[in-house]
């Protein structure tokens, strides 16, 4: 038997959230927090690779690497979490995922410290993401489930890299370096 | 409901019977056995098919018309079928309509074709080649007005439009195309005489059908603001004039030509210019035209020796036998061949350094190093494309402007085949027109002042491309008065685009390439405003390519464009600051060098300067561009790039020099091209990334 899934969404938590959030996600791990990310999301799991590292961008983007003859840039995940930083290890994993982007998806590379399953959620499951107060911003969280009574937060990674991020930053390198320093 | 599905099956089977039938009347004017039972027995077919349909309007008609046929004589049999078929395709159209908002579940399953967005953008991607091929036959045929194989490609285009556009529904398009088609049946069967008139009219109509192809594209012909009133009318006016009924207006008869067409024109005809049989091989007005493809030969014949054409009609072939290919299956191709190079060339290295490794293997791997080369090689060229369609394109732009400007313009193109990656032809072709409509209007002078000048009355202008040092070479030179630098200086002068002193020539050259610059001393609807030619250099540049005029007084004027073959590979310098590699593009690096200690010199300890052929240049450290730690911070122990881009120069300190090497240009991606400093990245020999550096922007920042 299939475990049931919930054909009618839940009352959302966020009113601009609009997809069904019950389905199939990989859980990876940032130290003790364990991630969901919807599986359509994710292209490919790899080893660790050459990172070639790209001037002036966001202080979370590791480089960019080769991925079978295309160019794909690079996440630190617990960069761009503000969480603390540790040595890579032989656990740790470039997850390619595809962000929507505007005439075609986008891949992109997130290093995470370990991946562990794919697991099916039910929308009963989830629960929305309690707020945590202006310090810690969680709107690119689609919610958190509750699976074996451990909690995966369930990563929007649509919300949580995107491009405004990037060219804020850019437009911002661009007009700090050319003022005189 | 039975009903209904049923009579829609045999309405498309009554379709495709009378398009047979329709092409079939068109093909069979002088073949003896269309005889008058044949015929009867097929509109009797028709009739029945009709009724199975359930339209009553299209039965009654082709009844009608079988009795008509049966009593028409041998003699006029052809011309009455062409009509009757004519007047079926039409009743078709009409019932068709009435009875499709008659009958909802046909409107169903006709919207499904309707709404088929593939098939529509397939239909406008293949008119729209249609069309390309049009206008260049239509200007091939002015050369050569009695070219039955251009007249027969010529219907043939129309016939294909009007096919689709009737199968996907367009209705407006289907009717004119239609129009058109009779125009060209009539030229086809020397019931027309083509003249300049008539070649206006078909390029009119190849433009307002392309028109129609860009409102398809962006929603819907309801978007086409103009009608195709006026040019219809035209087509049935001219039709009306030389369907003088019988055979009065044979070839050896000619209509007078209409007298919309100047007096004097070299394309008036006569009829001894009319080949009685016009088939490729035979001799056309004694120039032979041995096989050649049918848009090339007229061209070939009408311009001069110098056009370049491949023996035995390559080019048709090539055309036949090319497929169309999606760019990403083709980028991806790439991306994987480049794959396939480094990992082919990992091993190499890995067996040549084992010595003892065994011969054999030795000698399979050069031999798979020979063929991955070679099948990289040959990607490469899969986004190369013939030139020749762009150049032709300007045939017409001088076509038309000549005549607007009262000039006679003769165009020649050279080296057809030369072969230039897709995209660098596609945003070739707006600084080309520049340069034509430059050449036309300030270049070319008057048929009186020519002949004044002890030059022939008609100006020639040349097109040509080849290939130089990997590099492609376009060049368009007129055989006009050249540049009139007195003229230019002071035009320069009164706009204070240049200071009082003398100027150099390349000064003068270079002003012209200036925005809003123009010599013309009112604005036309052909140039002064001064845009082009500052179009022009900027397109160029874009492509990593340069621009230069050679220009002789009296004599004409020749640009000479120089561009990449490609934009997907470029020369590149890959250098070493620190741990990580880079690539400068080649084509901004003038000089390496190390300099002496005391060449260099500091200001207030901030910026530095090094002397060199006694110049002094900017110092421009990589490692502070880049935030990365390098090994030598000396700039007389490091490598100096003297390094230029957009007209600024200085010097580039680097910690090593790795080579030389040609570098496939890959993007950032979305998320990393507006980096500052980075144009790109590649994929180098081991496999990693290597960043190529936008060298102008790294200059402003210093």
């Amino acid at each position: 038997m299939q475990p049931e899934v919930a054909l009618t969404p839940a009352p959302k938590p966020h009113p601009t959230r609009n997809q069904a959030r019950a389905g199939k996600y990989l859980v990876f791990n940032l130290g003790r927090e364990h991630f969901g990310i919807q599986v359509l999301k994710v292209r490919e799991i790899m080893g660790l690779q050459d990172i070639t590292e790209v001037p002036h961008t966001p202080v979370f983007v590791k480089g960019v690497f080769n991925l079978r003859g295309k160019v794909i840039p690079v996440i630190d995940l617990r960069r761009r979490f503000e969480m603390k930083e540790i040595d890579y290890s032989a656990r740790t994993c470039i997850i390619v995922v595809s962000l929507s982007g505007t005439d075609q998806p986008i891949p992109m590379g997130l290093i995470v410290d370990g991946v562990a399953e794919v697991i099916n959620i039910a929308e009963s499951d989830i629960e929305g993401t309690p707020a945590f107060g202006c310090e810690l911003d969680t709107s690119y969280l689609l919610g958190i489930a509750k699976v074996r009574g451990e909690v995966r937060l369930l990563l929007d990674i649509d919300r949580a890299l995107n491009a405004d991020q990037f060219e804020a930053f850019a437009k911002f390198s661009a007009s700090a370096s050319s003022q005189p320093v | 409901m039975a009903d209904a599905i049923k009579s829609k099956s045999a309405e498309s089977e009554l379709r495709q019977f009378i398009e047979e039938l329709a092409r079939q009347s068109m093909s069979c004017h002088d073949l003896p056995e269309v005889r008058a039972d044949a015929i009867c027995e097929r509109f009797s077919k028709l009739h029945r098919l009709a009724i199975e349909a359930d339209l009553g309007g299209v039965a009654d008609l082709a009844e009608s018309l079988h009795s008509t046929l049966a009593k028409t004589g041998p003699e006029h049999l052809t011309d009455c079928l062409r009509a009757a078929v004519t007047q079926v395709q039409q009743k078709m159209e009409s019932s068709a309509q009435t009875h499709s908002a008659a009958a909802t579940i046909d409107c169903a399953s006709e919207e499904m074709t309707l709404s088929d967005p593939g098939l529509i953008a397939d239909f406008v991607v293949e008119s729209r080649e249609h069309l390309v091929a049009a206008e260049e036959l239509a200007l091939a045929l002015e050369k050569e007005p009695g070219d039955a194989e251009a007249i027969n490609a010529l219907f043939r285009v129309f016939h294909s439009i009007k096919g689709l556009a009737a199968f996907l529904e367009f209705d407006r398009v289907y009717r004119f195309a239609h129009e058109v088609e009779t125009l060209l049946d009539y030229a086809r069967n020397r019931e027309l005489v083509v003249t300049p008139a008539v070649i206006d009219l078909i390029l009119a109509s190849a433009d307002f059908l392309s028109r129609c192809m860009d409102a398809i594209q962006s929603g819907g012909l309801s978007t086409l603001a103009e009608t195709e009133g006026a040019i219809v009318n035209r087509v049935q006016e001219v039709i009306a004039r030389s369907a003088v009924p019988g055979d009065s207006a044979k070839v050896d008869q000619p209509v007078p030509s209409s007298g919309s067409a100047p007096t004097g024109n070299p394309f008036e005809i006569d009829a001894e210019s009319l080949p009685e049989s016009a088939q490729p091989g035979t001799e056309v007005n004694g120039r032979p035209e041995a096989g050649m493809s049918t848009a090339e030969a007229p061209l070939a014949a009408g311009s001069t020796a110098e056009v370049t054409v491949p023996p035995g009609g390559n080019t048709a072939n090539a055309e036949r036998y090319s497929i169309r290919v999606d760019t990403n299956k083709l980028d991806y191709l790439m991306d994987i061949v480049g794959e396939l190079v480094i990992a082919q060339s990992l091993m190499r290295t890995e067996i040549m350094t084992h010595s003892n490794a065994h011969l054999n293997l030795v000698r399979s791997v050069s031999r798979l190093t020979q063929i991955t080369t070679d099948v990289q090689r040959t990607t490469l060229r899969m986004r190369m494309i013939p030139i020749g369609q762009l150049l032709r394109r300007s045939t017409r732009i001088v076509r038309d402007l000549a005549r607007k400007c009262g000039k006679q313009v003769e165009i020649e193109l050279e080296g057809e085949d030369t072969e230039v990656d897709k995209t660098i032809a596609e945003e070739l072709a707006d600084p080309l027109m520049h340069i034509v409509r430059n050449a036309i209007d300030h270049g070319v002078e008057s048929p009186e002042v020519r002949l004044g000048a002890g030059k022939g009355p008609v100006a020639k202008i040349r097109l040509s491309a080849s290939h130089e040092g990997g590099q492609i070479v376009v060049q368009v030179s007129d055989d006009g008065k050249g540049l009139d630098r007195a003229k230019i200086v002071k035009k320069a002068r009164e706009r204070n685009l240049v200071p009082d002193g003398n100027l150099t020539e390349a000064d003068i050259v270079d002003l012209i390439f200036s925005p809003g610059f123009s010599t013309a001393e009112e604005i036309t609807t052909v140039s002064g405003r001064g845009v082009g030619m500052d179009v022009v250099r900027k397109h160029v540049e874009k492509l990593r390519g340069r621009v230069d005029v050679v220009s002789t007084s009296g004599k004409g004027t020749k640009f000479i464009i120089r561009l990449p073959l490609t934009r997907a590979i470029i020369d590149g310098l890959v250098v070493r600051v620190g741990e990580s590699r880079y690539v400068i593009p080649l084509s901004s690096v003038r000089e390496i060098f190390r300099p002496l200690e005391s060449a260099v010199s500091t200001v207030q300890e901030k910026g530095e300067l090094v002397m060199l052929h006694n110049r002094l240049l900017p110092i421009v450290r990589l490692h502070r561009q880049l935030s990365v730690v390098p090994d030598i911070t000396d700039p007389w122990a490091a490598v100096l790039i003297f390094a230029e881009s957009g007209g600024r120069e200085f010097c580039l300190m680097v910690d090593e020099l790795i080579g030389k090497q040609e570098v496939v240009v890959k993007s950032l991606g979305q998320f990393l091209e507006s980096t500052p400093g980075v144009s790109g990245g590649t994929i180098l020999g081991d496999g990693r990334v290597g960043l190529i550096l936008d060298v102008q922007k790294l200059e402003v920042r210093a």
